[in-house]
């Protein structure tokens, strides 16, 4: 017998049900009221899962349709109090989780050095800024140049504090994204970056997280995510050869599996988050077209959590994380419409490159930047 | 100093009663605020109060070590560990030893990791740890920071005897999952990506040996894409012809023939499929249409026909991506 998938474009659509739209949303809203105890390991990227939620709520049209003024002064009021500057420079931190209280109801700001901003929540926190419709002038910049200068490091890659953490191409990708969204690339060394990011590719055509590891979707989404921000500024000549390009994009075909959805790696199970790095990645390289996206609906459709919110695959429990991506893979590969496909399938439209709702990116890049720059 | 489970709390403790806890601030309107256990809210309370006094003593890792074991991804805890462990001198074996725990408990924390790589870079006795991340993978032979580690260790210690006998682990880990796409990706990093050892000299051989080595693979079980990759991995390594292999491909690319098991002379340079493999492959036709479409002229009809036959039968889920080859290659034909 052939081998053949069971799953085609050309079978009929009739079974796909509708996106469970406002289940998604009760999910993040809930999640934004509090979380269990058992989700204690969120502690320390707080701001990073209410950017999940935000921008969930933004893909589904709800920010500025289904919640009041006062609600998002409050959210835009939070966020604004995890900017914390220190001698590496300013950015964003957590969360409250090490910020003592110096009075009932008052934090001590000026408490230490392990209180530092971290460059993935700082891209965060600028998208969740942006989805709010803030208007950045307390945003300081100069400090956020700093910081992204003393997180470099020799190699290109950025350590997520200035004073350490991992480093690997999901920080070179926040740097880049943050340095796009200020249109200052002052704080980075771009060369060694991409030189960086070069040393992460892998012989299947993907990326790695650092170098010699093995091509993963989430990070390869990262590494051509950064080289196109940049280039979207400088213009630089074409960094992929023919036959690269050739490469990571059957590489990135091939991820899609039979069940519709996306693996990350080589074999590995479809995983709803992988939708979206894989799927964002064809759409950056300019083959989005190629995405089986009947297939990639009916997988999500599967994800779906009953109660609300998407899992990483059937059967497992939800989470913003999963949600967002999931939404945003959507998004960008929405399901065709000239078959039976409900309309709640279809979304806001998505920026591939900085991963927010196109209005919001828009938004970033004209309230961002330093007046007058 | 293992914190018990029934321990406790810190503010019950007599020989914490010089510290004085500092409670977590929270906005009136906080966003997705966690609702803590009386546990930790304990011993963060604890813990920030001796970052605010800078204290690194021997208690410091106690109280250090029960947050961990409480939130693992807990960062600050980790680096103000790592600062209190340098600030004593204390002993990293046995840190390295409560760590072979924690990661395997822990298994996809990126701290976990990272701690690990800072008191490794201190000892610099990259040896052992070989060992430990063999056995950790086979709490999940996949799993990526694992594999990651390994590699840093390799690439950044880079001494001859820790090379040694990775090829032959490389080969353990395939020969109990072939279609391990973590241990073939290991396999190409210690055979292409990471210098020449000793034996490995002349490059075509090496490149023969693999060559040789995948196709054998392949030969067990043609629907493995990783092996797939992995040939394509060292022909576009060595800039070698794809068409150096159609032979070995063809009888992959085709429905089995009725004959085919009565063949009783094998090309050992070019193992068929094995018996009840599923024929035909689909990365087999993606190949041989590869190597129709890079000879060009008339070959490239050849190609579409194959792509076609994917797009339509074999691998129907691509079939946008097909018909996109199909389209570029007859574009480049008529300009």
């Amino acid at each position: 017998m052939p081998t053949t998938n069971s799953e085609s474009d050309l079978e009929p659509l009739a079974e796909l049900p509708r996106l469970a739209t406002t289940g998604h949303a009760t999910h993040c809203k809930m999640c934004l009221a509090g979380l269990p105890a058992g989700q204690v390991d969120i502690d320390s990227s707080r701001l990073a899962l209410v950017f999940y939620c935000l921008g969930s709520l933004d893909l589904l049209d709800i920010i500025n349709n289904k919640t009041n003024n006062d609600e998002r002064q409050m959210w835009v009021s939070w966020v604004w109090e995890q900017q914390t500057s220190g001698p590496y420079g300013s950015g964003f931190k957590p969360g409250p989780y090490m910020t003592p209280e110096k009075h009932l109801g008052v934090p001590d700001n000026d408490y230490s050095n392990d209180n530092s901003p971290h460059i993935i929540v700082t891209y965060t926190a600028l998208l969740c800024l942006a989805i709010l419709r803030d208007d950045f002038t307390r945003l300081d910049r100069s400090g956020l140049i700093k910081f992204l200068r003393s997180c470099q490091k020799d190699d290109g890659s950025f350590s997520t504090e200035p004073l350490g953490g991992d480093s690997d191409l999901r920080t070179v990708y926040c740097a880049f994204a943050i340095s796009s969204m200020l249109d200052d690339w002052s704080g980075v060394n771009v060369d060694r970056a991409f030189g960086f990011i070069a040393s992460c590719r892998s012989y299947e055509g993907g990326y790695g997280q650092s170098p010699f590891c093995e091509a993963q979707g989430g990070t390869t989404y990262c590494a051509l995510a950064s080289m196109h921000l940049a280039n979207r500024s400088f213009l630089l000549i074409e960094h992929l050869s023919a036959s690269e390009r050739r490469n990571t994009i059957r590489w990135l075909i091939q991820n899609q599996d039979g069940s519709g959805g996306f693996c990350g790696r080589t074999g590995k199970d479809a995983d709803a988050c992988y939708c979206f790095w894989c799927g964002a990645s064809l759409s950056i390289l300019g083959v989005g077209e190629l995405v089986n996206t009947s297939a990639l609906a009916r997988f999500v459709a599967s994800c779906q959590f009953k109660f609300g919110g998407i899992a990483k695959a059937p059967g497992e429990h939800p989470d913003p994380f999963h949600t967002y991506l999931a939404l945003a893979a959507l998004s960008l590969h929405p399901p065709q419409q000239d078959v039976s496909a409900p309309s709640s399938w279809i979304l806001q439209a998505l920026d591939p490159l900085l991963n927010t709702k196109q209005d919001t990116a828009a938004w970033a890049r004209q309230h961002i930047p330093a007046p007058g720059n | 100093m293992t914190s018990e489970p029934d321990a406790p709390l810190f503010a019950d403790r007599p020989e914490w009663e010089d510290v004085v806890p500092l409670p977590q601030y929270e906005n009136v309107d906080p966003l997705a605020p966690i609702f803590y256990t009386d546990e930790y809210k304990d011993a963060t309370n604890y813990f920030r109060g001796i970052v605010k006094t800078g204290e690194m003593s021997p208690r410091v890792l106690e109280l250090t070590e029960n947050i961990i074991r409480q939130n693992p991804a807990h960062y600050s805890a980790w680096q103000y560990r790592y600062k209190t462990l340098m600030a004593l001198k204390a002993p990293l074996d046995v840190e390295l030893r409560l760590m072979d725990e924690l990661a395997v408990r822990y298994l996809k924390t990126y701290q976990v990791w990272h701690h690990r790589r800072l008191l490794v870079t201190e000892t610099r006795e990259p040896g052992p740890e070989l060992e430990f991340i063999t056995k950790s993978l086979q709490e999940d032979m996949k799993n990526y920071h694992t594999w990651s580690y390994r590699q840093w260790l390799l690439a950044y210690f880079n001494d001859d005897a820790l090379w040694s006998d990775e090829l032959n682990f490389a080969d353990q880990m395939l020969e109990s999952d072939i279609r391990n796409n973590s241990a073939w990706h290991h396999r190409f990093f210690v055979v292409f990506q990471s210098g020449v050892r000793t034996g490995d000299e002349n490059r075509e051989e090496v490149v023969r040996r693999e060559l040789a080595f995948v196709k054998n693979y392949i030969s067990l079980a043609p629907n493995n894409a990783s092996a797939w990759n992995y040939l394509r991995g060292i022909l576009d390594h060595s800039a070698t012809p794809y068409s150096q292999l159609l032979l070995f491909v063809t009888p992959y690319s085709v429905p089995r023939s009725p004959d085919a098991d009565l063949v009783d002379v094998i090309d050992l340079e070019n193992p068929p499929p094995s018996m009840g493999a599923q024929l035909p492959c689909v990365a087999a036709i993606e190949f041989l249409a590869d190597i129709h479409e890079n000879e060009g002229g008339d070959d490239i009809m050849k190609a579409t026909e194959l792509w076609r036959s994917l797009a339509d039968e074999h691998d129907t889920i691509r079939k946008k991506s097909r018909e996109y080859r199909i389209r570029d290659a007859l574009q480049k034909v008529q300009v």
